[in-house]
């Protein structure tokens, strides 16, 4: 059996799914890959809980239990504050999963904690993009020049392989990716074309069922969407800057846009799209007709449609559940595992 | 690791939970019970007393009532003294706030599901945190991960394959951990993850649909009273505890509206594994029902009365009710007593008889009948 010690930074909605995922299933996962994974640090934004040898099933199924900010809570092993470095100085973690919440100003904090996990030697997997979104070349030539590796599935349609698909598809010229890459906004737009509420209405509803941020600036102004844009160009070699992508609010639209749209056999979709030949990127607020395939993907689903010189591809799966998300960042974390950690 | 053998479910009703101090006492009796006798239960709670009424009525726009569950459930787990569990348990209601803050003009059952959900929800949590408390290691489960139901919002019903699917996922990390898991009753969730709710005394039917779909023999209902009775002891004091029951005597009963039994709740049992279902209190657990009854147990079992339109009826309730013989001597005591038949209704195949009678002679009959099925005097 082989220890693979894991540290979580950030301990949201993901973190706290991710660490309840492992706890079921790494024995699973230990009886198939002979890996025992050992999640032995987790911060959140105030303290920090470590244990060397690695918390137990029962110890992470209470954490995930803990109210909000309060790993320092977490007796015997929670800390106030938390220092990065005192927390690899005691754990040495092969990998560092990065579950901050995402900031397009800065890239803090996952921009230097990702950072400081590559410097000692610990590979990378996260599912916020902002780091990436700004620092994407500096991040993936740090972690190349070491031999690590940075694996962020969970980013792009969070709750599917759809990134790693994409990069597979190293012999296609990729012209075009367009879709819907936003749960949130995708189900404030299914909301008001189904129960024909206007746009507070159906936002005040996505935030009571959790499905929208308290704060859900990121989603309705379209940095969300703009910034897995942003990731799929570096992911296809052909990158832009998340300034460069034009956006749309969707508070912009009205009960009675939808009205007139359903009136007219139509349906408004918040659709991004990344045209590599016009080297052109967009977050727009647009009208399909019924029958058009990504007018029928509603509620948190997300899809994409790539099309390349060779193909067209369709994919839809569910956004950015956090059930599905964590199982994605887990993925990245065993993919990273079975290819870098045992095989070295 | 616990053996799977060791697994059963326990039922705590909402009238066990008022306040602290009694969150803490059920959880020592979980412990006494079920803990110390090696046995690992899978507990279902039920919101605490009133807080379901009260979640109704903020679903309706009340904020008043929403202050109401917000005062109950933060002054719970203040007895608790554990700054963590207050901050979660405050966390929760400023969730059941936000949504409650979305409640337009228009009834909407959706949100309804939602809103009444946090009793359950906040209960779990105290739960965990009692069992914690008396020493006994316990996590939580989350029903709207696990209860997958149809989209029937207010009254659903469970998708027992699904759902059987999710609980077998986590029955071996359960054993492995020998923590003692705690779950919502009365709510659920759709496969696209919306809230539903169970309908009356769904706690019953969640508890039951676990140990079914989980092939776990005993099942526990607790609460206050000692179990069934041979009839409304408000009607008659002499009623008796009955200690065994049919499933089918059961539904019976509950079709005719006996209290604390929820026909949905047998839907499983009798679907896919027949667990045993305990009701009584921590006290003792009085009625037994399973799914097949020894033949020297067939016979009355309770008699009720239900005012269906006009004319009451009486139901004798009971497997074999519905032979001649008995029949006869029922007809027989109506005779010798002088009341009247308006009418009878009786099929070989149902573990019933109804009788409907005079408005005037309806209690007189329970009372007659009570006797000299029950009470061993002579018709």
């Amino acid at each position: 059996m082989r220890n693979v010690n894991v540290v979580v930074m950030g301990f949201g909605n993901v973190g706290r799914a991710f660490v309840k995922v492992v706890s079921l299933k790494r024995k699973m996962i230990a009886e198939k890959y002979g890996i025992n994974i050992n999640i032995v640090a987790v911060g959140d934004s105030k303290g920090v809980a470590i244990k060397k040898e690695g918390f137990d099933e029962y110890e992470l199924l209470k954490m995930s239990e803990l109210p909000r900010s309060s790993l320092h809570m977490f007796a015997p092993y929670g800390r106030q504050e938390v220092d990065i470095k005192e927390v690899y100085r005691e754990t040495e973690p092969h990998i560092h999963v990065e579950l901050t919440p995402a900031n397009y100003l800065t890239g803090e904090p996952g921009y230097s904690n990702i950072l400081f996990a590559l410097r000692n030697n610990a590979h990378v997997v996260t599912a916020n993009k902002a780091p990436l979104v700004l620092h994407y070349s500096e991040i993936m030539n740090e972690a190349r020049s070491r031999g690590l590796s940075v694996r962020f599935r969970a980013t792009v349609m969070g709750g599917t392989p759809f990134l790693e698909m994409l990069s597979s598809m190293k012999s296609h010229d990729i012209e075009r990716v367009e879709g819907i890459l936003n749960a949130t906004t995708n189900y404030i737009l299914t909301e008001m074309h189904e129960n024909l509420v206007d746009f507070e209405q159906a936002l005040k509803k996505a935030q009571a069922i959790g499905v929208a941020e308290a704060d859900p600036t990121l989603d309705i102004e379209g940095f969300d969407a703009a910034a897995k844009l942003c990731i799929i160009s570096h992911v296809i070699g052909k990158p832009i800057n998340m300034n460069s992508v034009y956006r749309e609010s969707l508070s912009k639209v009205t009960l009675k846009d939808v009205l007139d749209a359903v009136r007219q056999g139509q349906v408004i979709k918040y659709v991004a799209l990344l045209d590599t030949q016009n080297k052109v990127a967009s977050v727009k607020i647009v009208r399909l007709p019924k029958d058009n395939i990504l007018a029928q993907v509603g509620g948190v689903l997300n899809a994409v449609r790539v099309k390349t010189d060779a193909t067209e591809l369709f994919f839809v799966g569910k956004g950015g559940g956090r059930i599905e998300t964590a199982h994605s960042v887990f993925d990245d974390v065993l993919s990273i595992v079975l290819e870098k950690v045992i095989g070295k | 690791m616990k053996e799977r053998r060791s697994l059963c479910v326990v039922k705590v009703g909402g009238s066990l939970l008022r306040d602290g101090r009694s969150y803490i006492e059920s959880a020592e009796n979980i412990k006494k019970t079920f803990v110390d006798a090696d046995r690992l239960p899978i507990v279902v709670v039920s919101a605490a007393k009133g807080v379901t009424d009260l979640l109704i009525e903020v679903a309706k726009g009340s904020k008043k009532h929403l202050e109401a569950v917000t005062e109950k459930y933060l002054s719970i787990a203040s007895e608790f003294s554990s700054p963590k569990l207050s901050r979660r348990v405050h966390e929760e209601l400023e969730h059941l706030k936000r949504v409650a803050n979305t409640i337009s003009g228009s009834f909407d059952a959706a949100l309804q599901d939602l809103i009444v959900s946090f009793g359950e929800r906040i209960s779990k949590i105290l739960m965990v945190e009692a069992l914690e408390h008396v020493n006994v290691r316990a996590v939580e489960l989350n029903a709207r991960e696990l209860i997958i139901t149809n989209n029937i919002h207010g009254d659903a019903s469970i998708d027992y394959v699904a759902t059987a699917n999710n609980l077998e996922k986590i029955v071996k990390p359960i054993l492995e951990t020998s923590a003692t898991p705690v779950i919502e009753g009365f709510i659920g969730a759709t496969e696209d993850g919306a809230v539903t709710t169970l309908g009356r005394g769904g706690s019953d039917y969640t508890a039951t649909a676990i140990a079914s779909l989980l092939g776990i023999d005993d099942v526990y209902l607790v609460t206050e009273v000692d179990g069934i009775m041979t009839a409304d002891p408000a009607l008659i004091p002499s009623a008796k505890i009955i200690k065994v029951l049919s499933y089918r005597e059961a539904m019976e009963a509950a079709l005719h509206g006996a209290k604390r039994i929820n026909p949905k709740a047998f839907e499983p049992l009798e679907k896919f594994y027949g667990s045993t279902v305990f009701i009584g209190s921590w006290r003792t657990f009085g009625t037994k029902i399973q799914r097949e009854l020894p033949a020297d147990l067939a016979g009355p079992k309770l008699v009720m009365h239900k005012t269906s339109g006009d004319i009451p009826y009486i139901a004798i309730i009971g497997e074999g009710v519905g032979n001649t013989k008995f029949l006869k001597m029922i007809i027989d005591i109506f005779y010798e007593k002088a009341f009247s038949i308006l009418g009878i209704q009786s099929y070989y195949y149902r573990p019933s008889i109804l009788v409907y009678v005079q408005k005037t002679e309806e209690l007189k009959i329970l009372r007659e009948l009570h006797k000299s099925l029950f009470e061993g005097a002579k018709p």
